[in-house]
């Protein structure tokens, strides 16, 4: 078996990572998204889509130094900007703020320097996020109405985005 | 006046913690005290799920090392099943435990504590981080991030998934390992060797050196230790009984499902997180001239308790190490140098396993039945002895359970460890960023994991330092 070792979210020119904390809320966002589309709809060759869960800057950080790695990028997550909940809109990596010390640690997903180092090393980089309602401060899996209606309406758009090669 | 200085989050190590350092009225270190942020309500809501869900649950606990829960729930289920997996089940398992390993300590070494001996600890902050060292040596960083590909493909291959495991299931490994993967797996075991050989080899040659006065000075404070060692007293990161070894040297063994008989949880009333400590050498104390029921975990720790290593050249190591700085060693800043032993004992551990014949056994795991029980399952985590305890009903169904992770066990001594170094680095009330950096420094050696909770895009963590008055007042902020 021929092997060259590299992941298969390196491999494929299209990366489609959803991240969140399932366990929270509407933090669940993204991970739901990747479900959705991972039982409804037929994959092209082209896209990787990953439920990267709260393990999403380790991949980020393997991204960012990979030789091998995706031209296009899209993060799919749960947001607070203030809008309605459930809202998508998406942000471009120089609209987070940058907070330049919360750079390269593991957990808080994905940090605006690591997603900027990438577009700057000349990757289409894109967010998809979703505002969510209050979270919860314990464990509370499951959420709100509006934040699982616009599940399909993501799965929708990232179709109409990145399924059809350029 | 004495003042307050918090530092938050601590940056580069998994999670977010907050520092608070208080001064005295000359502004010298009356004490620190480090802050984290727990993941709550996991008991109630795993409280009647089906057990065998825990393994697939567990790895969305943390999303750094989802492979040492999901192992550890996997064995807590068994326990609670009361089967043992068949050979080929237990060697998938603990080859998958050897490669996460690998992925882990790669990270750590060279891109998380690496930045403060490859690009100095003094370095500005826009250095010191993960692009400062491909900067400062690319060659070695390609080779590095190669590795980490590697070791990220053969978990890959063996779990048929990339993250969050559901392979291994109560009873075993729900997926064969078919002769050509063995064959694709055994080629980059042993270009991951090779990397784990170069690594300690260059560290002892061009890092240690260069560092050995701060290994000696920062954050070292005296204490015992825990670990796992297997029937013949050597290291094992997969299986074995827990052993503690005091700060004399005298060891206790028990198996996993005892350690509530040894192990006790203090409270303390500033933090969320608890403090492990050895009962028979309780009462809890912190005092660092004399410390009372304090273990270390996590690498360092392993190499202390144990006897030996079984793999040949992990073992020369060990001797070297031990020859160095005696048994156990104290010093802090060896934990580093204790992980690049692990690093190659794991590479020659995954070398052993994939030569075995048995592992492509397509008998990998065993039938349960539910059945009312208790089951306590362990694995040596990168981070530290991992504790899971379940209890079920008769059906099968979860009705208590306990996790004690590896960052808690080093709970007590990373605030010991803080104080240590904010005592020996800020005199006068006068610090910079290097001592600030010098401190992080002595949380960094126990790769810490503090926290699993939410998190946001928008970047809402920094660190921030305040400097406040003992009354509570705000003298002075500033992020660097």
């Amino acid at each position: 078996m021929e092997d060259s070792g590299t992941p298969e979210f390196c491999r494929k020119p299209v990366l489609i990572l959803g991240c969140g904390n399932v366990f929270f809320g509407d933090d669940g966002f993204g991970c739901a998204a990747i479900e959705y589309m991972q039982s409804r709809c037929e994959m092209p060759e082209h896209v990787c889509l990953l439920d990267g869960g709260t393990g999403v800057r380790k991949l980020l950080f393997t991204l960012l130094l990979s030789a091998v790695r995706p031209a296009r990028l899209l993060i799919i997550d749960a947001v607070d900007t203030g809008r309605t909940p459930g809202e998508l809109v998406e942000i471009r990596p120089s609209e987070l703020p940058v907070k330049k010390l919360d750079d390269f640690a593991m957990h808080e997903v994905p940090s605006s320097n690591l997603l900027e180092e990438l577009r700057r090393s000349g990757m289409e980089v894109r967010i998809l996020g979703c505002q969510t309602g209050p979270l919860p401060d314990q464990i509370c899996p499951g959420m709100c109405g509006p934040v699982e209606a616009a599940v399909p309406k993501a799965a929708e758009w990232i179709a109409r985005e990145y399924f059809t090669r350029l | 006046m004495s003042k307050t200085i918090v530092i938050q989050p601590v940056t580069r190590i998994e999670g977010h913690a907050k520092i608070t350092i208080q001064l005295d009225d000359a502004g010298n270190v009356d004490r620190a005290r480090v802050n984290v942020i727990e993941l709550r309500g996991f008991e109630r809501f795993c409280k009647g799920r089906p057990v065998e869900d825990m393994p697939r649950i567990v790895t969305r606990i943390c999303g750094v090392c989802p492979w040492s829960h999901h192992l550890a729930a996997a064995k807590a289920c068994d326990a609670v099943f009361g089967v043992e997996p068949p050979p080929a089940g237990r060697k998938l398992r603990e080859l998958c435990n050897s490669i996460a390993y690998m992925e882990e300590h790669i990270l750590h070494f060279y891109f998380l504590a690496g930045a403060d001996f490859l690009v100095g600890p003094d370095a500005d902050y826009t250095e010191r981080n993960v692009l400062g060292i491909v900067k400062a040596a690319p060659e070695i960083a390609q080779r590095v991030v190669r590795v980490r590909h590697l070791c990220a493909r053969m978990l890959e291959i063996l779990a048929g998934k990339a993250i969050h495991p559901q392979v291994a299931v109560p009873g075993g490994f729900s997926k064969p390992l078919l002769p050509e993967e063995q064959k694709a797996l055994c080629a980059m075991a042993a270009e991951a060797h090779d990397l784990a050989r170069f690594s300690i080899a260059f560290a002892k040659e061009n890092v240690f050196p260069k560092y050995l006065d701060l290994v000696k000075s920062l954050g070292t404070i005296t204490t015992g230790f825990i670990g796992t060692v297997d029937d013949k007293g050597a290291l094992n990161l997969y299986d074995g009984k827990l052993r503690l070894m005091a700060q004399d040297g005298t060891l206790e063994e028990f198996p996993y499902d005892r350690y509530t008989d040894y192990i006790a949880e203090h409270v303390e009333s500033w933090s969320y997180l608890k403090f492990p400590y050895a009962k028979k050498w309780g009462p809890f104390s912190m005092d660092l001239d004399h410390p009372s029921g304090i273990y270390r975990s996590n690498t360092l720790a392993r190499m202390n308790v144990c006897e030996c290593i079984d793999t040949p050249l992990a073992q020369a190591e060990l001797e070297e190490f031990r020859r160095n700085f005696g048994r156990p060693a104290q010093l802090t800043l060896l934990y580093h140098w204790a992980r690049l032993i692990e690093l190659l004992y794991n590479s020659e551990n995954a070398m052993r396993l994939l030569n075995d014949p048995e592992i492509t056994s397509p008998e990998t795991r065993v039938k349960v039945e539910p059945r009312a029980a208790r089951g306590v399952g362990s694995v040596e985590a990168p981070r530290g002895t991992l504790i899971h305890d379940y209890e079920t009903d008769a059906d099968g169904m979860v009705t208590s359970v306990n996790l004690i992770v590896g960052t808690t066990h080093n709970n007590a001594p990373i605030n010991m460890s803080v104080t240590q170094a904010a005592k020996t680095r800020i005199k006068n009330g006068e610090y910079d960023q290097g001592v600030m950096n010098t401190i992080e420094m002595a949380i960094r050696a126990y790769d810490p994991c503090l926290s699993c909770a939410t998190h946001r895009l928008d970047g809402r963590l920094f660190v921030k330092v305040d400097i406040v008055d003992a009354w509570g007042q705000l003298l002075d902020s500033f992020a660097n």
